[in-house]
């Protein structure tokens, strides 16, 4: 029975690094779509996020499996349970890459954008998703810690970039709808951002414990 | 085993005793029967005795009745009844042992009584007047014999038991320490019970056997190890569920894991999730062989993924990684080299072809034609020059096949050199020296000349106004060496690694004015290679230059 549930848990582990795989893949092709104005890269993230949705399923399905069936308890329930908080952060990640692929197409030809610091604030997003799926593949409490850090640069950069944008259309008002397409993207990656905070705490809460909440209130 | 023994040990012992006792007890019912027997007798004498010397009279001064006396008449009436009223008893003719004493003088019996539980013994004797004395007595039933020892017994039965279990439980510890105490790993020391010999020589085989295939599977261990760990390639193996079983030291170099992360992990999956490599692994489970091309960082590699099959099902994959960075960069490299050389030969080819076009247009004024003539033949002069330089580098690059070699004063050669751009130094207002001894270069004379030709031109080109260049040929520690100094602008850190490639040029515009064909050091390079020569650069901006060739 032991045997079973560990290779039960081995394989949630395993489809947790593909699903973290895919989101990476997902939003490095987002991005590459928005700085390159590469359009077959945005049909690589449409793809990335129909398989990510795909997985989700699976996982889910797979942890009511383990919860169900062996009844997991201490660590192996915080690693299930916080491994079905993590698919749902995941789905999204995904979801706000395809959006951001979406938009693309609207802005293909302009690069206006340059001027501002959305590329930084992209490269960030992608770190900060790169570093979560990092840190739990190697279940690395530090990295964690520094994925929930590096949250506050990539608000900091959407403010930056707000406050660029709004020069912008000051500057011309005709690109109005443009800047407001880059302010959407802007605040995708900056959500992007939060969901990879989420991933590194519930990281932090399968090998500690304790979920940053539950510190609030101490 | 000693709980067996014990067990055994202790059930016979119960058994036995239990035997013994019923045994016994059988035994000493019959006893008492015939004991009690042979006193009715006796009695029965005795009273015959007493009635006969002295009368009925003698029946009344028995008064101590342990049994029972009857006599009875020859018609069977009782005449006298120890235990009660004679008159009212039955006649007593056809009682067995009454009918016997009349028949034969005596005769015996005994009866059950259930409700007593007890059995009568009689006897009856006929006296000397004819009539019949009886006498009976009780004896215990076996029944009530049990009833009576029981208790006695039980006591003696609990302590022989519980005498046996611990006589027992130390026997059957006796019996299997020497077993127990048996060295498994040389049974053949000591050998506690020839019942045993049988199993410990068996043991013994198996051990060596067992030893013997130990020592085969570590040295085909090892000898797999020593063929991955040499290998230059990555190689993986992993099963149907992602988890690494083995890999080499070159697998982790080339996907850039450190060997502590990769004991960690168990999934290969947590060593790299590249799309490239989880297609690689994903597509080998599926069963389909494929080949990946995947970049980690600066490196490019190949990934070759194989579906091991058993039984017909994909049960592990075995993945290979090549490292393709060289070939990818000998690639760009020929790709650049090829672009390069097209667009080199095509400038001169336009400027040629435009002139050429406005003469046989006739627009050109006949003043101007002497000048566009000048341009056509420095231009084509530019492409000999270009084509001439393509051709000695391909030589080279053929490992100069078809070269002859001779001894070659290096020194007379740096010496001639000199004196054929004095010319070209003189121009640039630099002064070249030639410094050291003769020493000589087993090596292709041409290409010797050319090599230091190209240096030498190279240190004047890149000069500053009264600028020094000196050629010093000489033998350090028995080694020939050239080499050309300069004080001139020198090439930055950065450059300095490109210098020998093919139209590489430091500073484009620049090169534009001086001229030249981007090939020189490149030349220099193929030629330092074709003499097994060692080439030195070390140079300083603003400062000057020293190229040094070790032969």
């Amino acid at each position: 029975m032991r045997i079973v549930f560990e290779e039960m848990l081995e394989h949630l582990n395993v489809e947790l690094i593909k699903m973290g795989a895919l989101c990476e893949d997902a939003i490095t092709c987002a991005v590459k779509a928005l700085l390159d104005g590469n359009s077959e890269m945005a049909e690589k993230a449409y793809a990335a996020e129909k398989a990510i949705d795909d997985k989700e399923r699976e996982i889910e399905a797979l942890c009511m499996k383990l919860l169900l069936r062996q009844q997991p308890v201490a660590k192996d329930l915080r690693t299930v349970s916080s491994a079905l908080k993590m698919i749902s952060d995941m789905e999204r990640i995904g979801d706000q890459a395809s959006d951001i692929a979406e938009i693309t197409k609207f802005i293909s030809g302009d690069n206006s954008f340059g001027k501002t610091h959305i590329k930084d604030m992209a490269e960030a997003a992608v770190k900060m998703v790169t570093d979560s799926v990092n840190s739990f593949v190697k279940s690395d409490l530090n990295a964690a810690k520094c994925v929930i850090i590096e949250d506050d640069t990539v608000d900091e950069l959407f403010i930056k970039v707000k406050d660029e944008l709004i020069a912008l259309i000051a500057e011309d008002p005709k690109k109005g709808e443009y800047c407001i397409d880059i302010m959407m993207i802007a605040k995708y990656l900056e959500r992007i951002g939060d969901h990879a905070t989420n991933i590194a705490e519930w990281v932090e809460y399968s090998i500690t414990g304790t979920h940053k909440n539950e510190k609030r209130n101490d | 085993m000693t709980r067996k023994i014990f067990t055994g040990i202790i059930s016979v012992a119960v058994l036995v005793m239990c035997l013994c006792s019923a045994f016994l007890i059988g035994i000493l019912y019959e006893y008492f029967g015939n004991i009690v027997s042979a006193e009715l007798k006796n009695e029965a004498y005795f009273i015959s005795k007493g009635i006969s010397a002295e009368g009925d009279e003698y029946l009344n001064e028995i008064t101590d009745f342990r049994n029972r006396i009857t006599v009875i008449n020859t018609d069977g009436s009782v005449f006298y009844d120890s235990s009660g009223d004679a008159q009212s008893m039955d006649n007593h003719s056809l009682r067995e042992e009454v009918k016997e004493a009349f028949a034969t003088g005596e005769g015996s019996s005994s009866r059950y009584s259930d409700t007593l539980g007890t059995r009568n013994l009689y006897y009856a004797l006929k006296m000397d007047d004819g009539r019949v004395l009886r006498v009976s007595g009780k004896v215990n039933s076996v029944w009530s014999l049990v009833l009576g020892v029981l208790q006695p017994m039980t006591v003696v039965l609990v302590l022989a038991i519980i005498a046996a279990g611990l006589l027992s439980s130390a026997i059957a510890k006796h019996i299997l320490r020497p077993v127990n105490s048996i060295d498994l790993n040389n049974p053949e020391l000591d050998e506690p019970y020839e019942e045993l010999a049988p199993l410990l020589k068996k043991i013994r085989v198996q051990n060596s056997r067992i030893k013997s295939q130990m020592h085969e599977l570590k040295r085909k261990q090892t000898e797999f190890s020593i063929i991955t760990e040499n290998m230059s390639e990555g190689f993986l193996i992993i099963d149907d569920k992602t988890e690494i079983l083995s890999y080499n030291s070159a697998a982790l170099r080339l996907l850039g894991v450190s060997a502590e992360d990769a004991a960690k992990s168990r999934s290969v999956l947590a060593i790299n999730r590249s799309e490239s490599f989880r297609t690689a692994v994903e597509l080998a489970l599926d069963g389909k062989h494929n080949e990946q091309p995947m970049s980690i960082g600066e490196s490019c590699s190949h990934i070759v993924s194989n579906p091991v099959f058993h039984d017909g099902n994909v049960t592990g994959v075995i993945i290979i990684i090549l490292d393709v960075t060289e070939k990818e960069q000998r690639e760009q490299l020929r790709r650049e080299f090829t672009s390069n050389v097209s667009h080199e030969l095509k400038t001169p080819l336009t400027t040629i072809y435009g002139i050429s076009d406005m003469l046989a247009g006739g627009i050109v004024k006949a003043d101007d034609v002497k000048g566009f003539s000048e341009t056509i033949r420095s231009e084509a002069s530019r492409m000999i020059t270009l084509i001439d330089d393509i051709i000695k580098l391909s030589r080279l690059d053929e490992n100069g096949s078809g070269i002859e070699k001779c001894d070659v004063d290096i020194f007379e050669t740096a010496k001639a050199v000199a004196g054929r751009l004095a010319h070209t130094a003189e121009k640039a207002g630099v002064s070249v020296s030639v410094k050291g001894e003769s020493c000589f270069v087993y090596g292709a004379p041409a290409i010797l000349e050319e090599m230091i030709y190209n240096l030498t031109e190279n240190a004047i080109k890149y000069n500053c106004e009264n600028g020094k260049v000196i050629i010093t040929a000489e033998a350090v520690n028995g080694r020939p060496v050239v080499i050309v100094e300069d004080t001139g602008i020198g090439i930055p850190d950065e450059a300095q690694k490109r210098v020998f490639e093919r139209f590489y040029r430091v500073d484009k515009s620049h090169s534009r004015r001086i001229g030249g064909t981007g090939l020189g050091l490149s030349i220099v390079k193929h030629a330092a290679a074709f003499h097994n020569a060692d080439l030195k650069l070390e140079s300083k901006v603003n400062v000057g230059t020293k190229i040094t060739v070790a032969f």
